[in-house]
């Protein structure tokens, strides 16, 4: 079983190698970066260090080799022959590598599934039609599958010089589940670890998105707020932990409702995701999981989304809302998406804002209740400045 | 990460559970803490190496200084770092460049000779401090010539401010990075209770202040005591490394910004971007 990794980063290397080589495959990476191609051909292993806390256990990944992506003939050869191929670029590079993918598959005589290891929920059918745009129009993609993964591990970083002798080490947390859309595939995929294959995919992506992503945000917003610099840091803040995990679980009834209790999960998936949170293992900057505010304000995203799933199912999503308020104060100036959304408050308000970024209306609803939370905030708020306390919204100064 | 704490262990009748809090939460984030008591070990000073990414200096004991100054020329990273800790050490030190920095402070005098502050008395009272002093030791309020007369200081002279009558609470201004905090107690405080007093919203005149502060001495982990008096604020005192107790999650604050200044030091980025060089030197 051969699987073509295209990606040598955190989540190609840190996650779908490790797995892959756990579960027998022979793997091969390619990369576009000439040294960790020179790397992976000239050491041929990598660790992967799980920690959580001071408890870490660390896999070593060996026999394992490279491809350059600008090496068009070995690509094709490798494309041709592999039994899998995964993404893990990005979901930005993915038009970048479609041309590749589309000569690869044309010389294939065997279809052969494409999963998309993408930070993006519908990674599998854009990469299909990447590809279909980049082939003659006969040239059906029929009998190839391509689905998305839900990667469920976060893989903070990479350290050492793939120019030197040593190993590579790839950080990440304990986590090995990722998901997968059966409809997507075109046969089906040997058993490999942490693989669910499900037929209620969408189910699982707002699962991810309505807990994990919903409450990671709002540690992100309300940690800055506090001025922490951490997420480990700021979900210690025992008002913030209330607010996180009063709001994952608005997010998981309105889950419930619509997908029922399988889905949804308990009370006690949300504190192993409040544990994930409190890994300092992952060292992950407030200024990054909270990064992009427009984006993560969006309709259905994991704030907005969660909270008008829950609306529906008549939970009223006051903490959701608080954490989508507290976003509309996240003025990090090295954000473009952060700086946008201040400039847009200062301009047109931030009921506008709001009904700019997500669509709600500021006036009813959800809409409403965000408005009426951004007020509040709004009266002490200062550029740099620190709630002291959530709960009785005292400030640092005004 | 290695990090180490120079520190004073306090007796049972000061308990001081910030910075063990803050040491255990930094242990459990994988940093690996050490302990620095220079008072309760012997020390050959031919083995003080630098043996760790950064030092937290908490202790202001000479011994402890001393000791922050050895790693200091061995290359250490110090939070806050030798000269600094030792000029805030120095309150005639820190009167003046708080002053040469815009920052209110009542008038302050140094003289050998006490009569010659007589003078100074028919503006009001003055107060006489240990310019080394801390925790209020030492502090005499001074109405009359007669006073004055009577005062002797083991440092062989005096130094003296104009004193300004507190009006209300005690007010302790913390900063911890960027993040500034007011609090507001009680004095004397007689209890723990008493000495964690109450947080106050500082109004921006006061975070002004604040800011001034720390960009005189190019730090971001400090304290100062603020006396109001007919509508203005003064700063009265100022230290490297308070106790910051009143701060609402004050160890995990400590916790998060010691963290993150480790993270700096690894990533070789400097600690200390705003210090001025002549504080340094």
């Amino acid at each position: 079983m051969k699987t073509l990794i295209i990606g040598t980063g955190k989540i190609g290397c840190g996650f779908a190698g490790q797995l892959m080589r756990a579960s027998g495959h022979e793997v091969v990476f390619a990369s576009r970066n000439p040294a960790m191609v020179d790397y992976f051909n000239r050491i041929g292993s990598y660790r992967v260090r799980l920690a959580a806390g001071q408890n870490a256990e660390e896999h070593l990944i060996d026999q394992t080799r490279a491809v350059s992506t600008s090496n068009k003939k070995e690509m094709a050869d490798e494309l041709t022959s592999a039994d899998l191929i995964i993404t893990a670029v990005g979901a930005g590079q993915l038009a970048k590598i479609a041309p590749m993918l589309a000569d690869g598959l044309r010389g294939r005589t065997t279809p052969v599934n494409v999963l998309a290891f993408e930070n993006m929920t519908n990674a599998g059918s854009y990469l299909r039609q990447l590809i279909a745009d980049n082939l003659p129009r006969d040239h059906s993609l029929a009998e190839h599958g391509f689905s998305s993964v839900l990667v469920s591990r976060a893989v903070s970083q990479q350290l050492g010089d793939p120019t030197s002798d040593d190993l590579i080490t790839f950080i990440g947390d304990p986590i090995d589940t990722w998901v997968v859309d059966n409809a997507a595939l075109c046969q089906s995929l040997p058993a490999t670890q942490g693989m669910i294959v499900t037929e209620n995919f969408e189910a699982w992506i707002q699962r991810k998105l309505y807990t994990y992503s919903a409450g990671h945000a709002i540690t992100a917003y309300l940690g800055y707020l506090k001025g922490y610099h951490y997420i480990h840091t700021a979900i210690r803040d025992h008002e913030i932990r209330n607010a996180v995990l009063s709001a994952m679980k608005e997010g998981q009834r309105g889950l419930d409702a619509r997908y029922g209790h399988e889905i949804a999960g308990s009370t006690r998936d949300l504190l192993d995701i409040i544990s994930r949170f409190d890994n300092a293992s992952l060292n992950d900057p407030i200024t990054r999981v909270g990064r992009d505010p427009k984006r993560k304000l969006g309709c259905d995203d994991r704030l907005v989304g969660a909270a008008r799933l829950a609306e529906k199912a008549g939970v009223n999503p006051e903490m959701l809302a608080f954490g989508v308020a507290a976003a509309l104060f996240f003025d990090n100036p090295d954000d473009p998406s952060a700086a946008d959304l201040q400039h847009a408050i200062r301009i047109i308000g931030a009921g506008s804002a709001l009904r700019q970024v997500s669509g709600l209306d500021p006036s009813r609803g959800v809409g409403r209740l965000i408005a009426d939370f951004w007020k509040q905030l709004s009266a002490g708020w200062r550029s740099g400045n620190q709630l002291l306390s959530l709960n009785s919204m005292v400030w640092a100064w005004s | 990460m290695k990090i180490a704490f120079i520190i004073t262990h306090h007796p049972p009748t000061r308990p001081s559970p910030i910075i063990p809090e803050a040491i255990r939460l930094l242990s459990e984030w994988g940093v690996n803490v050490d302990v620095i008591c220079p008072e309760e070990q012997m020390t050959d000073l031919s083995k003080v190496r630098v043996e760790h990414d950064l030092y937290v200096l908490k202790s202001g004991t000479e011994l402890a200084l001393s000791m922050a100054g050895i790693l200091h020329v061995g290359g250490a990273t110090i939070l806050n770092p030798y000269p600094v800790a030792e000029m805030l050490r120095d309150k005639i030190m820190t009167s003046h460049i708080l002053q040469a920095a815009g920052v209110p402070t009542p008038d302050a005098f140094v003289t050998a000779d006490p009569k010659q502050l007589i003078p100074l008395l028919d503006d009001g009272p003055i107060v006489v401090k240990p310019y080394r002093g801390s925790q209020g030791r030492g502090v005499r309020v001074i109405r009359t010539a007669n006073e004055l007369n009577e005062t002797t200081s083991e440092d062989g002279f005096l130094f003296a401010q104009r004193y300004y009558e507190p009006q209300g609470l005690d007010k302790k201004i913390y900063v911890i990075g960027d993040q500034v905090y007011g609090v507001k107690r009680v004095w004397p405080p007689r209890t723990y209770e008493e000495k964690l007093g109450e947080p106050f919203t500082i109004s921006p005149d006061l975070h002004e202040i604040a800011i001034k502060c720390g960009r005189a001495f190019g730090i971001g982990l400090y304290g100062f005591d603020v006396i109001e008096n007919n509508g203005r604020s003064y700063v009265v005192d100022m230290s490297s490394f308070p106790g910051f107790k009143g701060v609402p999650n004050a160890a995990l604050r400590l916790a998060d910004y010691i963290y993150s200044a480790g993270e700096r030091v690894l990533s070789g980025t400097p600690l200390f971007p705003t210090l001025r060089k002549d504080a340094l030197v």
